[in-house]
């Protein structure tokens, strides 16, 4: 006789990354947690104007939950916002930002698979959207620590075709090499390389060792902004195998913010 | 099209209405069965009745060319209706939003539906919603006053600030519903932000 398994319930902390409605009145809700990577549950009847769980489990909210695990989806019950981020929720600048780094989130983060760096990293970088006005150094500073934490970390002293040591100047950036590739090296691949400027490696060099408090101070002209993003977008791009949904909007946000 | 989940032994007419009922929003695997079992029990003419009303549905149905509601012709009857303020339009994310405040009888004005709502993490922007649309209407200075009715989410409140942003140049006031408790909840249960619009929200007992 085959005995069920008796259904594991346990609360967590989470961040609320993608939210889809499901039938009448429910949600499914994923959050990134710390202990339990992606969670993704059944939030009953939060779409209800009196549900007591619905408003807590908005997107980009901090939140403590109750998850009762099944076979399929998790059941969300009895939870609680720890910090709903308002000011991203004010302005567009930040809420596309937000948006951009919550869906990076999800994609490097596996059901099951703990990784409380990742975690403490989404919520510090998220809190410190709410009040920097760099807000574009606070994105370059995560996907630089996202992809150290995940073990991509850009190789930005030697070259990444000859090995050779790189000396100060200008060089190029290839994503599917995973560094930065001498200005003299032939590759033997062809393969898409960006202009990286000294000033670029720099700011990719002090990114990589930076922590977030000196990352909000950073200050760089518009080109080796670009570099920067261009460069750590494509590595993004290239480990995930795909672009960000988010990207779209983030860039419209931006190139109207520049324009006015 | 999505890997079936039905059994070999499902003859093809079946497991296409399953995948078929699948496709549906909120159907899952197992509602798709029962449902298309239940049609299989169905007499015949019910049955050719259901599936006459869904190709009825894609034949008569179209957006209003004005309020992009759903529509029999080219204005739906909201927008003919010359009974109704023209000054004032009421922007909604969903046809069914609609629904639900004219059941409120207290909104005499006209409606836009965006069809959607700006949600970056899905791929939705700006261009994908009738935003050009409700700038058009905008153009001839009839309208007095947008009030934006998106969900009181974050893509709803984001894409209320985008409306905000886009309006603001032209001499239109632009409101958004109030936020606030709902009626018949606990303020034990209220969430941060629930609370917060509450308190900056609160009116005078009179």
């Amino acid at each position: 006789m085959t005995t069920k398994r008796r259904p594991i319930t346990y609360t967590t902390e989470g961040v609320v990354v993608r939210i889809s409605n499901l039938g009448e009145a429910d949600r499914i809700i994923t959050l990134v947690t710390p202990i339990h990577g992606l969670v993704r549950g059944v939030a009953k009847a939060s779409r209800k104007p009196g549900s007591k769980i619905g408003g807590h489990l908005d997107m980009l909210k901090h939140v403590s939950v109750s998850v009762r695990e099944t076979s399929t989806l998790h059941g969300l019950s009895q939870a609680s916002t720890l910090n709903g981020f308002r000011k991203l929720r004010d302005d567009l600048e930040r809420f596309s930002r937000a948006s951009y780094i919550s869906e990076i989130s999800e994609q490097f983060s596996v059901e099951n698979g703990s990784n409380q760096p990742l975690f403490r990293l989404l919520l510090s970088v998220l809190e410190a959207l709410e009040t920097t006005t760099n807000t574009d150094m606070i994105t370059r500073f995560f996907e630089m620590r996202l992809l150290q934490l995940s073990g991509f970390q850009p190789e930005m002293s030697r070259c990444v075709e000859t090995g050779i040591e790189l000396k100060p100047a200008n060089h190029l950036y290839s994503a599917e090499r995973g560094g930065l590739l001498s200005n003299q090296a032939k590759p033997v691949i062809e393969t898409a390389l960006l202009p990286a400027s000294l000033n670029t490696i720099k700011l990719l060099r002090f990114l990589s060792k930076a922590k977030l408090m000196n990352a909000k101070v950073i200050k760089a002209g518009e080109e080796e902004k670009r570099q920067l993003s261009r460069i750590l977008r494509a590595q993004i791009h290239y480990v995930l195998d795909r672009g960000l949904r988010s990207e779209a909007f983030m860039d419209e946000v931006r190139s109207k913010k520049t324009e006015t | 099209m999505a890997q079936s989940d039905t059994a070999p032994s499902v003859t093809p007419p079946v497991a296409r209405l399953i995948e078929a009922f699948h496709r549906l929003p909120g159907i899952g695997p197992k509602s798709a069965q029962r449902l298309t079992y239940h049609l299989i029990r169905m007499p015949k003419e019910e049955a050719e009745e259901f599936a006459g009303a869904i190709a009825e549905l894609k034949d008569r149905v179209v957006l209003c060319d004005t309020c992009a509601n759903i529509s029999e012709s080219a204005e739906c009857q909201i927008c003919t209706d010359l009974q109704r303020d023209k000054t004032r339009i009421c922007v909604v994310e969903e046809p069914l939003d609609v629904i639900a405040i004219e059941r409120a009888r207290v909104y005499s004005g006209k409606y836009h539906i965006l069809h959607g709502v700006i949600s970056p993490v899905n791929g939705i922007g700006p261009n994908d919603l009738k935003l050009r649309e409700l700038l058009e209407r905008l153009r001839d200075g009839s309208v007095t006053e947008v009030i934006v009715a998106t969900n009181p989410n974050l893509e709803g409140e984001a894409t209320a600030m985008y409306i905000q942003q886009l309006i603001g140049p032209l001499d239109v006031k632009v409101t958004r519903l109030a936020r606030g408790l709902p009626s018949g909840s606990d303020i034990e249960y209220a969430d941060d932000s629930t609370l917060a619009h509450a308190l900056e929200s609160r009116a005078e007992i009179s």
